[in-house]
């Protein structure tokens, strides 16, 4: 960000650590800089409209052997929404997410996201919706022989972008997930934190209206996990929908958001500004 | 096309796996060297086997007591023969001319000066257009009254059989040989890829959870195959060329070697023309064997 001027935005003032970027930056126009590459338009499959970004229709999830990932999951997630969703492991979190972005196809129900049916959606259309949806994991998935700013770069490159695109906005969405200075580290070369930043410039560099993040705290320290959180909060006050599956209890207790609880396939709890246990105090992890 | 940005993610992945590249690369070399041997092998194999099948000729004697009419008779029947494409050539050797050819052949041309008379028929020397032909040429004169009473007829039966059967199998062994060292390099080469397609599948995964598509993830593997195609079959056309001039020039620039007698060079196929089907073989074979295995890790 060149001129770092505030546009009036509320300040974010729920986490304030050392990891985050020191400029006090806006992430607002990396998601409303004019569209300028046809390309682009011609690849977003999302249908314009007022409907939720995902909504899940009666989903169940049945794995060869009869395991059950998901068990008759309905809910919706509206636009600019932000949403934890918490559970044990083997809840059917992970499901759920592979889910939306047609890892995995529901065995009855229907997934829809941004408007698209996936149950209806042809094979030829599914990197297109992974171009839509900006995706994090726990453990980071960067390409390993790839730089920093490589790994962004390759995101860019499959949407098309031209090399002169591509120089002006890695260093770009670099910096704004505070990794200045480290564009040339290899992923081995950075701290867990810092390549977790590294996956989500990569998520955010094609502007998606939907970010996923698996467990983008499981493998780091809680002060770094507040920083990563941060982040994905401001993402999230850009107007991008954000769903965030974790276990980290402290963070979702902290932030007040929408939480859904997910038990054995099924939707147990699903709460605005909640924190991560129900109001029995019952533990869910 | 992006081709630049996809050579560039080639070379990377090639320095990437160095090992497997240079498997992948001798893989092509070794089959690129082996068609590229045994391409001409064949094809002067087959040249040697068509010379000898163009020598068979049919000799048709002519009794020394047929008349004129007789003999301008025959010749008509087999002028005939040419006409309607059967025969290539009709050639007449009178008594005389018999009498000199031997007197050539032989060591010492001295013993046929006893001779009291010429003792050999004239006879019309006939060339089939194929090998095949000489049945019809016996059956068309066989009982003709100019036919010489106890030469008749000769020409050498079982040899051009034997040479045309070994003909016809030389020519469908050496196209089920190239078949199958095709397709074995194509295998091979795959496999290899396959390695390096296997070692770097989080790769591939990562990549199609971005949103790379299919042909996106595939150009840069394509043209790696290509590369690796391409440089073993230089480095064995440098090998073959380094065969060509240091054994076999020299083998067939002896005058008396088996070679030149039985076969000719130019029946073989030319050097540069060789050069330019093994560099294309290099590089198919490349792109075939990794297109091929690359659909099996990209499906869904």
């Amino acid at each position: 960000m060149s001129d770092g001027q505030d546009t009036g935005r509320p300040e974010f003032t729920l986490v304030q650590v050392a990891d985050t970027p020191s400029s006090e930056d806006d992430l607002a126009p990396m998601f409303t800089a004019p569209v300028t590459d046809g390309k682009r338009h011609r690849n977003d499959i999302f249908r314009p409209g007022p409907g939720p970004m995902v909504e899940f229709r009666g989903v169940t999830k049945t794995y060869g052997g009869g395991a059950r990932g998901l068990d008759g999951v309905s809910l919706r997630i509206g636009t600019g929404e932000f949403v934890f969703l918490v559970g044990p492991s083997g809840s059917g979190k992970s499901t759920f997410i592979r889910l939306i972005i047609r890892e995995l196809r529901a065995t009855t129900g229907e997934v829809i996201v941004g408007g698209r049916d996936l149950s209806t959606l042809r094979r030829g259309k599914v990197p297109y919706l992974r171009r839509a949806i900006g995706c994090v994991f726990q453990d980071f998935r960067l390409l390993p022989d790839r730089t920093a700013a490589e790994n962004v770069a390759y995101a860019l490159q499959v949407t098309g972008h031209s090399q002169k695109d591509v120089r002006r906005r890695v260093p770009e969405i670099l910096a704004l997930v505070g990794l200045d200075g480290k564009f040339d580290r290899l992923p081995r070369e950075l701290s867990g934190g810092e390549q977790q930043r590294v996956s989500i410039a990569r998520a955010l560099v094609n502007h998606p209206r939907l970010l996923i993040a698996d467990e983008p705290t499981g493998n780091l320290d809680p002060e770094t996990s507040l920083g990563i959180m941060d982040l994905l909060l401001r993402i999230n006050r850009t107007g991008a929908t954000v769903l965030v599956a974790t276990h980290d209890q402290h963070t979702v207790d902290l932030m007040q958001m929408r939480v859904i609880a997910l038990d054995e396939g099924r939707v147990v709890r699903d709460e605005e500004s909640a924190g991560y246990h129900d109001e029995t105090g019952e533990a869910l992890a | 096309m992006r081709l630049g940005m996809f050579f560039r993610e080639a070379l990377r992945s090639i320095r990437a796996n160095a090992a497997i590249s240079v498997a992948a690369t001798v893989t092509a070399l070794i089959a690129v060297f082996i068609l590229g041997a045994f391409i001409p092998s064949f094809m002067y194999v087959r040249s040697a086997v068509d010379a000898q099948t163009a020598k068979v000729d049919v000799d048709v004697y002519i009794a020394d007591t047929a008349t004129v009419p007789q003999v301008n008779a025959l010749r008509e029947k087999l002028d005939g023969l040419r006409t309607d494409g059967t025969v290539a050539a009709v050639t007449y050797v009178s008594k005389d001319d018999a009498l000199r050819i031997m007197k050539e052949r032989l060591r010492d041309p001295s013993v046929l000066d006893e001779l009291p008379s010429n003792p050999l028929p004239a006879k019309f020397n006939v060339k089939p257009t194929e090998a095949e032909n000489a049945d019809v040429i016996v059956a068309a004169v066989k009982d003709d009254p100019a036919l010489d009473p106890t030469e008749g007829i000769v020409y050498p039966e079982t040899t051009a059989d034997r040479l045309l059967t070994a003909a016809k199998f030389v020519q469908w062994a050496g196209f089920i040989l190239i078949g199958i060292l095709l397709l074995a390099a194509v295998l091979l080469i795959g496999n290899t890829i396959r390695l390096s397609i296997f070692a770097r599948r989080r790769e591939v995964e990562v990549m199609r959870l971005v949103g790379a598509t299919n042909w996106f993830i595939r150009w840069p593997f394509m043209i790696e195959g290509v590369i690796c195609g391409l440089v073993g079959a230089v480095v064995a056309v440098a090998m073959l060329w380094g065969i060509k001039v240091g054994v076999v020039d020299a083998w067939a620039a002896g005058a008396d070697s088996a070679l030149t007698k039985t076969g000719s060079a130019a029946g073989t196929i030319a050097f540069p023309l060789l050069t330019l089907v093994l560099v294309g073989a290099g590089a198919l074979l490349g792109a075939v064997g990794s297109g091929i295995t690359l659909r099996r890790f990209l499906k869904v």
